[in-house]
């Protein structure tokens, strides 16, 4: 299904079968996803494996999506709901995600590989270990390997939206800091460490069914 | 989290000691640089280094008093030589603090008292080392802690490197003893560290050569056993000594000993130099010390690896994962991954995976790397790199070349078969799609509902399997044809037609059904028996596993000190996708965490006594009420049903049976609702434990109502001597289910729309309203534990549940599109589901049990109909069996183990002494465990706080070097050409190392 036309080839299929958690269906699936980014001239697989797509692009998609929707099969729309929350535009963490998953010098782009990263850390069938060291790196906003407080109150502003209504006051944003690295914060050095952060989400069964993407 | 320990216990014993010694020797090669490097060759560089190491490492291991016993400081004072030394820092201690003598000194005395170090108190090597504080060796072996922490390292004691590291016991006995407390941490740094001093005592002056007489075997002997009667307990992990193998156990490897390495990166980040130094591509440790032998940031270095193989790439950046088992590259893949890219695999800890790699079988290894934090890019090469170490390696299996290769092949099509067939599951798997919506929209606390749903689906598709393969198919083929009439009403009463059908109790024959000529028969009684037996046990054991398996996942943490705010914060739910839906989420959380911090405010203000007594009243007012209502249903319930057979007795009018099954429904919708308003008056401070109060009524409710009406089947319908009484239970329970079924049927479909237009057109403020997760959920348990007591009545109920649960889902799903909207509370989704679990289990499925096991064993069956007829109870079918078993020679073993297993007393009394031993055990292994991650726990606490100490005294330090050191440093140019590459700060901060071991080697000389 599809316009692409290309197929990855048997060996790099299997090859990502082997690198990532997805399935073959997923990966092609992904594949055409990434395709539909490119121009059109350029979806051969070995442009399409070359290419990189820049966070704009990627954050577009759904909207593009729909206007590929409007004229094109059913099948569009379904592939369109399906699109990886990672990277909705609804999602607060979607720079962040991409940040952390992007190999290019600039960070703000994502090659076909970077993005199959990015889809197997968030599959069904990722381990916890990976999940929540990845959860770790996109909470933790100034990548020095760390929480601190800076990168909490981020955090806790990305939860609760930019409203003026949902936005948390300095001192109730102080507070609830503290009682954040009061119950994570074991060795109580004022920030959360990637141990501490594996110890507490070991604590919360949620994290692991909430933190994917369903294909 | 088991796949953190496992990951661990992966990569730990596969670096053992080698590459760790090999780095560090290299590390150590480097370091004998030293003399000839910048700092005035007073050769009498040992003092600095000595320094550093107390700066840095004792104070580093608080827990570890040993170490913080610093033995140094003992001898140091009857060394001759350092008198001098120390005399300098005193004169000039005050004046110049840089000087790490002046600095250790005043500061030790504190240390060795541990003020600010209330877990060293605690510990019990704490006090042996009081005990004798001159014995340095004795003091040093307590503190194998390193070895002690990870079971690995008890391997690399036997190591080669370590054995040269005793070889050498007689530089490094001075060396390791004085000046690597850290080195008795860990050994496999003990071997390395110690091999520069091999050279350093060449030099004239180094003072501790003479002492050496003095100690001349701690290294050497007394750490060894000390070592070895670590190995030993480690079975008792009660014993707080070595925390760090429980820690590998039980912390998922990753706090206690890597928390020491932490907490030294932290340390060095606090420079930016080491911190940026992870990120050269190149950034290998012997390059490093190198440039800085004996600096601070070297011993961070190495301390911060002690287990380098296991989790180096750690210390960099402070990520410290067993899954980063690589190294150096990870804090290159932080810092910028596109350079390191090509490159880390290159640098000792990639050489290391790789090597870890190499003799892991072929799964195995694509597990491993997948699992690696990296990009594709990295990951590839990893592959490449370790199919091409493989291949280099000697080949001899080269015989075995076509036998290998065809197993190749054959696991090659084994994986692929397995995942193509996982893929064609996972299309096949129910409403995917649905369940994807259903998350994006409303977040996994509404889906674990349809979750529940989906699996009680699976559970009753299993048991109609079951029911229909051994019961009803075997009756079908004998089946007489049903002269009854079918109106239509049968569908609601379930009697008449149905009556004579496969559906009840009664149609069953109790024939042994003959297949021709064959003499193969098929005894229907035992059939009938054992199938329902058969599918009770398993519902049991699944019931069972799940419900121990969401308990692990929920109990893990025995301390209840958290409040879960963290959880809230770090679990966005990133299956929500639809914008609506993640704007009303964020609405939702900001509120829900200003709740969690006024009740935390709340909590700090007691409340008054004429306060706390209302509060109560009103609990207890409410319990009195709802339990009223709950006995009152009851009683009404019970007479109910009495008159209604009495009066069915003289009536015949087929629909009145329904009035029954009509009230009780009307019971289970209204009275939840009623409950629901008690929330008025009890004002629960915690909206968790509103939960569970209104959880726990409705459970009593349903509950007992079911138990009444099965007390009056038991009581009343059995031993009313009606014809075939079975059948007329079969009915009732038919029909109960099915009244409940229309009634949450309507519900959906026309209450749940016609509130969704009060609360949008007529009463706006209402809002639209939230799916009550609990109240569903109770409705499930309760069809279902009609469902399990009836399957010995209606072996078809399985098969009507299901088609009523394929249906609720689809009704469930639109109604929640149309009429829901998000819920305003954070369920705990995975909680909420082990409390269901356990309430199927519990009062529903064990009640359902018990009420059929007195129904098989005290029971008559009904003389005419069904397959036990004419037997005085159920359960003599089997005792007839066995006889008849008994008596042909071939199933004596049958019988044997009926009398001896199933109906001998002395085996079950046995077989429950044995499970309440083992209980016991693990209960104790519990308590244990407890009070091991509480001292655990401390153990973290302090090691933080040293932590901190120690960043500040490092800041502290480096302020007043800043201040001092223009006038003192003169640049190396090999450093400048190494540190080429670095930023400004960092050189600043290499230089104010060196400057600080350029005084402290002019102090002895001094």
């Amino acid at each position: 299904m599809g316009g692409s036309g290309s197929r990855l080839s048997k060996e790099l299929l299997v090859e990502y079968q082997d690198l990532t958690f997805l399935t073959k269906q997923e990966i092609l699936l992904a594949h055409r996803w990434f395709c539909e980014l490119l121009p059109q001239e350029h979806r051969s697989v070995e442009e399409s494996l070359q290419a990189r797509v820049s966070l704009e692009q990627i954050l577009s998609l759904p909207e593009l999506k729909r206007l590929i929707a409007l004229h094109r099969a059913a099948v569009k729309i379904a592939m369109q709901s399906a699109w990886p929350s990672a990277c909705n535009t609804a999602n607060p963490f979607k720079e962040r995600i991409c940040r952390v998953f992007s190999t290019s010098p600039t960070r703000d782009s994502l090659s076909f590989e970077d993005f199959l990263d990015l889809l197997s850390v968030f599959s069904d069938t990722a381990t916890p270990d990976i999940k929540s060291h990845y959860a770790f790196r996109i909470f933790d906003f100034d990548d020095d390997g760390t929480l601190n407080r800076e990168d909490l109150s981020q955090l806790v502003n990305c939860l609760t939206g930019e409203g003026e209504d949902t936005r948390l006051s300095a001192s109730e944003m102080k507070q609830l800091i503290d009682n954040i690295l009061e119950e994570s914060d074991i060795d109580r050095d004022g920030t959360i460490n990637l141990s501490e952060f594996q110890h507490v989400i070991s604590r919360s069964p949620d994290f692991a069914s909430s933190f994917k993407i369903v294909l | 989290m088991s796949a953190y320990r496992n990951n661990a216990y992966e990569e730990d014993p596969a670096y053992p000691d080698y590459y760790g010694s090999r780095n560090h020797t290299r590390g150590y090669l480097k370091t004998q640089d030293y003399p000839d490097s910048p700092g005035p060759p007073n050769n009498s560089d040992d003092p600095s280094t000595r320094s550093n190491p107390y700066s840095a490492d004792s104070r580093t291991s608080p827990d570890y008093p040993g170490s913080l016993a610093e033995p140094d400081y003992p001898r140091s004072r009857r060394n001759p030589y350092y008198p001098g030394t120390r005399s300098n820092p005193y004169s000039t201690g005050s004046g110049s603090p840089d000087n790490p003598k002046s600095l250790a000194e005043p500061e030790y005395p504190g240390s060795w008292s541990n003020p600010y170090r209330p877990g060293s108190s605690r510990e019990p090597d704490s006090s042996e080392s009081r005990r004798n504080p001159d014995l340095a060796g004795s003091r040093g072996s307590g503190n194998y802690t390193g070895s002690r922490t990870n079971p690995a390292y008890l391997d690399s004691l036997g190591e080669p490197d370590y054995a040269g590291a005793q070889g050498s016991s007689n530089y490094a006995g001075p060396g390791a003893n004085s000046n690597h407390p850290d080195s008795r941490r860990n050994p496999e740094h003990a071997g390395s560290r110690i091999s520069p001093y091999i050279d350093a005592p060449g030099a004239p002056d180094y003072p501790d050569a003479e002492n050496q007489s003095s100690y001349p075997d701690f290294l050497g002997e007394p750490d060894y056993p000390g070592a070895q009667d670590y190995r030993s307990s480690t079975e008792f992990w009660g014993e707080p000594d070595y925390p760090g193998a429980e820690n590998a156990h039980d912390y998922s490897s990753s706090e206690n000993p890597e928390m020491t390495r932490e907490m030294l990166s932290r340390a060095s980040s606090v420079q930016p130099s080491f911190h940026r130094e992870g990120d050269r591509p190149f950034g290998i440790l012997g390059r490093k010390d190198g440039d800085y032998p004996e600096s601070i940031e070297m011993k961070s270095r190495e301390t911060a690896n002690p287990y380098s193989p296991s989790v180096p790439g750690a210390p960099g950046n402070g990520y410290v994962d067993p899954a980063y088992v690589g190294d150096n590259g990870l804090s290159q893949a932080y810092g910028d991954p596109p350079l390191s890219g090509h490159d880390w695999h290159k640098s000792p800890q990639g050489q290391k995976l790789i090597a870890s790699l190499i003799p892991m079988t072929f799964r195995d290894r694509i597990k491993t790397i997948r699992n690696q934090p990296r990009t594709m890019e990295e990951k590839r090469n990893l592959r490449k790199m370790v199919d091409k170490e493989k291949s280099k390696q000697p080949r001899r299996i080269l015989e075995f070349n076509g036998c290998a290769q065809c197993l190749n092949s054959i696991s090659l099509a084994y994986r692929r078969s397995k995942n193509s067939l996982s893929e064609l599951f996972n299309s096949i798997s129910l409403w995917q799609k649905t369940f994807k919506v259903i998350g994006g929209k409303f977040g996994t606390s509404v889906l674990s509902y349809f979750n529940f749903l989906r699996w009680l689906l699976k559970f009753n598709i299993f048991l109609f399997i079951v029911t229909f393969s051994f019961i009803i198919i075997p009756q079908l083929t004998m089946a007489k044809k049903n002269h009854l009439q079918f109106t239509g009403l049968e569908f609601l009463t379930g009697a008449g037609y149905f009556s004579d059908t496969v559906m009840y109790y009664g149609f069953y024959t109790n024939t042994e059904n003959q297949h021709g000529s064959s003499g193969t028969s098929y005894n229907m009684q035992l059939a009938y028996i054992f199938t329902v037996g058969a599918c009770l046990v398993v519902c049991f054991f699944s019931l069972l596993f799940s419900m121990a398996r969401y308990f692990r996942n929920n109990f893990i943490n025995p301390h209840i000190y958290s409040r879960g705010i963290a959880k809230l914060i770090f679990c966005w739910d990133f299956t929500v996708t639809l914008k609506s839906a993640v704007k009303l989420k964020q609405k939702n959380l900001s509120t829900e965490i200003r709740e969690n911090l006024s009740e935390i405010r709340q909590e700090n203000v007691k409340l008054t006594l004429n306060q706390q007594l209302i509060r109560f009243s009103a609990h207890l007012a409410a319990w009195v009420v709802s339990t009223g209502v709950t006995i009152a249903c009851c009683v009404a319930v019970y007479y109910l049903a009495k008159k209604n057979t009495e009066f069915l007795a003289n009536h015949s009018n087929p629909g009145e049976v329904l009035l029954l099954p009509f009230v009780v429904s009307c019971i289970n919708l209204v009275m939840p609702r009623f409950y629901s308003m008690f929330r008025l008056v009890e004002r629960y401070e915690m909206p968790r434990h509103e939960v569970y109060s209104l959880l726990i009524r409705n459970i009593l409710l349903k509950l007992s109502i079911v138990g009444i009406l099965c007390y009056y089947w038991i009581n009343i319908v059995a031993l009313d001597g009606k014809e075939c009484w079975e059948t007329l239970i079969g009915q009732e329970i038919y029909r109960l289910l099915l009244m409940d079924f229309v009634f949450s049927l309507t519900d959906s479909l026309l209450g749940e729309f016609l509130r969704r237009i009060i609360g949008l057109r007529l009463i706006t403020s209402l809002g639209r309203q939230e799916f009550d997760i609990a109240r569903n959920v109770l409705e499930l348990i309760y069809s279902q534990t009609l469902v399990w007591i009836g399957i010995f009545f209606c072996p078809l109920l399985p098969f009507i549940q299901m088609m009523t649960l394929f249906i609720m889902f689809y009704v469930k799903n639109i109604s929640l599109m149309m009429n829901f909207q998000p819920l305003s509370k954070a369920w705990r989704a995975s909680q909420m589901m082990t409390v269901f679990i356990f309430l199927l289990f519990f009062p529903s499925f064990t009640g359902a049990l018990c009420t059929l096991a007195i129904t098989i064993w005290r029971l008559t069956p009904s003389a005419d109909c069904g397959p036990f007829r004419g037997l005085p109870f159920f359960i003599e079918s089997i005792y007839r069996w066995i006889d008849t078993l008994s008596q042909s020679r071939r199933y004596l073993w049958v019988v044997w183990i009926y009398q001896n297993l199933v109906s001998s007393v002395h085996f079950f009394f046995i077989l429950t002494l044995i499970v309440l031993i083992i209980t016991y055990l693990y209960w104790q292994i519990t308590e244990g465990r407890k009070i091991m991650i509480r001292l655990l726990h401390e153990q973290i606490i302090n090691e933080g706080k040293d932590k901190m100490f120690l960043i500040e005294k490092l800041i502290k330090l480096q302020d007043m070097e800043k201040r001092a050191s223009p006038t003192l440093f003169t640049p190396d140019t090999r450093d400048v050409e190494q540190s080429g590459p670095l930023r400004v700060r960092e050189h600043d901060a290499a230089r104010d190392l060196r400057f600080r071991r350029s005084v402290q080697e002019d102090n002895p000389k001094a």
